[in-house]
């Protein structure tokens, strides 16, 4: 051990009670900053989550307007008829697909037909929104079979998903069957494959989940769909994507979730500031607190450090001395502190069922990093002080 | 001239920017291979100042100091910090042992700045001169746990640790009663005579002026006389340490 380091924890170890009032300073801050971060943190993931975790984040739709009003009026009609460019568009959305797939940070790419219908069974009558898709591909979207409450995470022929909510309304239950009254008129009878728990409840009451190529054949759009759903690698570069994929893929109407939660990013990025001002804070309040702990030291010891110098200490070893004083300080208050954090985070984790409290180590690395790195930076001032002592005036005014 | 320690010559110390005072007026001085020397003189009139510069612990404003031949007006802050580490030992007045540090590590440490390290290679030497000094049984005592004469001699031993050639001593004995003074001149002489370490010693005990080999009296910074107590008689020598330089003139403090 080198004797700068000795003397510095010996300064620490015999000045009791002002190390351990700075010491708990410290690791109120860094605890503050660790419960804050992750606070914040975790809630904005389960936001987010929430918000478009099991969503697509970018849509491909027909660009002149609402498919599924289209779809409610006179499919047939519509489709076969009255615009023939929108059958084009969607019956061609194959090579779309696959440009879009290869696009850099697309993870999914999920064809989609929406729909209306009205579902008659036992006696009763509800509207219902139907969408058709490809279980493998759109499974990875909205996590379906893994939020079956029951039944068979199989999609095909006639088969189909319902929301434990409808499925509770209907009385009905998994291998039932029922009608499934289309805006064209005819009527289709359907099985209840598997009964799902969204964890949302317009989804759960309203919402009934088919293959794709079965809700084709049943709203007529041939090989047509009304969507292309997609999700990101990083749900916040969904903008910078879709305007790539709007010159790649041309013709279409593409939107990105962010432009439909402006409210809800801004919510997140004044959170986030507002966290990140009050860690700031904290840490300008640790480094000064440390600072001024070690001019007084300082001031304290210039004796000593007089003493030491005439015994031949360099100007740099007595700098040293409060600079390791500084490094453990902030280290050990870090340490304290993070454990503080943590524990506090725990506390507020097990009171708090409305949003999963996660503890991120990196983030609590980086506090405990910048704790110690304010630690040293707090101790040059003081520590240039020290090295630039006289040794004959510290020894005689001392 | 190979017997010359430390020279010094026309140190002038001059204190202040703008309104200067000066100090030391000049000042030539030499200090020989084992000499025994006592620094005298009235308050203020730039013992301890002379001290401070002949260790390196202040420049002079003017005027070259060698030691050991080596020229220490042109060495760097750095060097001189080595230097002091292993040929200047000090002893002052208000003992100045580190009181976070035991007996032990305070005589240690000279050696500790010498290595950069916090070892106890000298460990041995360290005990030994603790027991030299009379205080083995209590290395381990925090310092501030031991009365002032046994810290005065801790310091003596710290001074000690890194064998230098010279020690400087400001008022040693100011601090200490009668029977602790004679102890600690006791043990000055002694390692004076085993150790042949030169000793500078600022004082104002007559006592102690009276037993060193040589006399440097000093009045408004500059040397008013300089000589061998040898040369004198015994009751002319006690005359010439007068009562303005001395505050143990009878035996006990004014």
């Amino acid at each position: 051990m080198s004797y700068e380091l000795k003397i510095a924890l010996r300064f620490l170890i015999k000045g009791k009670s002002q190390t351990i009032f700075i010491l708990f300073g410290i690791a109120l801050g860094v605890a503050v900053q660790i419960f804050l971060g992750n606070l914040i943190t975790s809630l904005q993931v389960s936001l987010i989550d929430r918000t478009i975790g099991n969503s697509p984040q970018i849509v491909v739709t027909r660009q002149d307007d609402d498919i599924s009003l289209m779809l409610n009026a006179s499919p047939i009609d519509t489709i076969r008829g009255n615009y023939p460019s929108l059958v084009r568009n969607l019956e061609n959305w194959q090579p779309a697909a696959e440009t879009i797939a290869a696009t850099k940070d697309v993870t999914v790419v999920s064809p989609a037909l929406q729909g209306t219908a009205i579902i008659r069974s036992s006696g009763k009558t509800v509207p219902v929104q139907v969408k058709g898709i490809q279980l493998d591909k759109g499974d990875l979207i909205y996590n379906i079979t893994k939020r079956l409450t029951s039944g068979n995470p199989v999609l095909e022929g006639n088969t189909i998903f319902i929301g434990t909510s409808l499925a509770k309304d209907l009385g009905i239950a998994v291998n039932s069957g029922l009608n499934l009254l289309l805006p064209n008129g005819s009527t289709a009878h359907m099985i209840v494959g598997g009964i799902f728990d969204l964890q949302n409840e317009s989804s759960n009451s309203s919402l009934v989940i088919m293959d794709l190529a079965r809700a084709q054949k049943l709203y007529g759009t041939a090989s047509g769909i009304t969507a292309l759903e997609i999700q990101v690698k990083d749900p916040f570069a969904a903008d910078a994507i879709s305007a790539s994929l709007l010159k790649t893929v041309p013709g279409v109407s593409i939107k990105n979730w962010k432009e439909q939660n402006g409210q809800l990013l801004i919510a997140l990025t004044s959170q986030s500031s507002s966290s990140y001002t009050i860690q700031l804070f904290v840490i300008i309040a640790v480094t000064f607190g440390i600072a001024s702990v070690l001019a007084v030291s300082v001031v304290q010891k210039s004796k000593q450090i007089g003493i030491l110098k005439a015994m031949g200490a360099t100007k740099k070893s007595a700098a040293r001395i409060f600079i390791y004083e500084g490094f453990i300080l902030g280290l050990l208050g870090a340490i304290a502190g993070s454990g503080l954090g943590v524990l506090l985070l725990a506390g507020f984790g097990s009171a708090n069922t409305t949003f999963a409290l996660t503890v991120d180590p990196k983030s609590v690395l980086l506090i405990v990093f910048i704790s110690v790195a304010a630690g040293t930076i707090s101790a040059l001032i003081p520590a240039r002080n020290s090295s630039e002592l006289n040794p004959m005036e510290a020894i005689n005014n001392g | 001239m190979d017997n010359i320690l430390l020279q010094g010559t026309g140190l002038i110390k001059d204190y202040g920017t703008v309104q200067k005072t000066r100090a030391l007026f000049g000042i030539d001085i030499i200090l020989k291979r084992g000499e025994f020397a006592s620094l005298i003189g009235p308050s203020g009139c730039g013992k301890s100042t002379l001290l401070s510069i002949l260790g390196t612990l202040d420049k002079p404003t003017e005027g070259q100091l060698f030691f050991n031949g080596l020229e220490i007006n042109k060495m760097t802050e750095d060097e001189l910090a080595l230097f002091r580490n292993k040929s200047i030992g000090f002893v002052f007045q208000a003992h100045h042992l580190l009181p976070e540090f035991t007996a032990l590590e305070n005589v240690l440490i000279p050696s500790w700045i010498e290595s950069g390290k916090a070892d106890v290679k000298k460990k041995e030497r360290a005990i030994e001169l603790l027991n030299t000094v009379g205080l083995g049984e209590r290395m381990n005592n925090p310092a501030n746990n031991l009365s002032g004469g046994q810290q005065q001699r801790v310091s003596i031993a710290r001074a000690l640790i890194n064998e230098p050639d010279l020690i400087l001593a400001d008022e040693p004995t100011g601090n200490l009663d009668s029977e602790a003074t004679e102890q600690a001149y006791a043990l000055l002489r002694d390692i004076n005579k085993m150790m042949g370490t030169a000793f500078l010693i600022v004082t104002h005990d007559r006592h102690i002026a009276e037993k060193s080999d040589r006399v440097i009296e000093m009045l408004d910074g500059k040397i008013q006389k300089d000589y061998q107590t040898a040369s004198k008689e015994k009751e002319a020598l006690w005359n010439e340490l007068a009562p303005k330089n001395c505050k143990y003139c009878y035996g006990s403090k004014i």
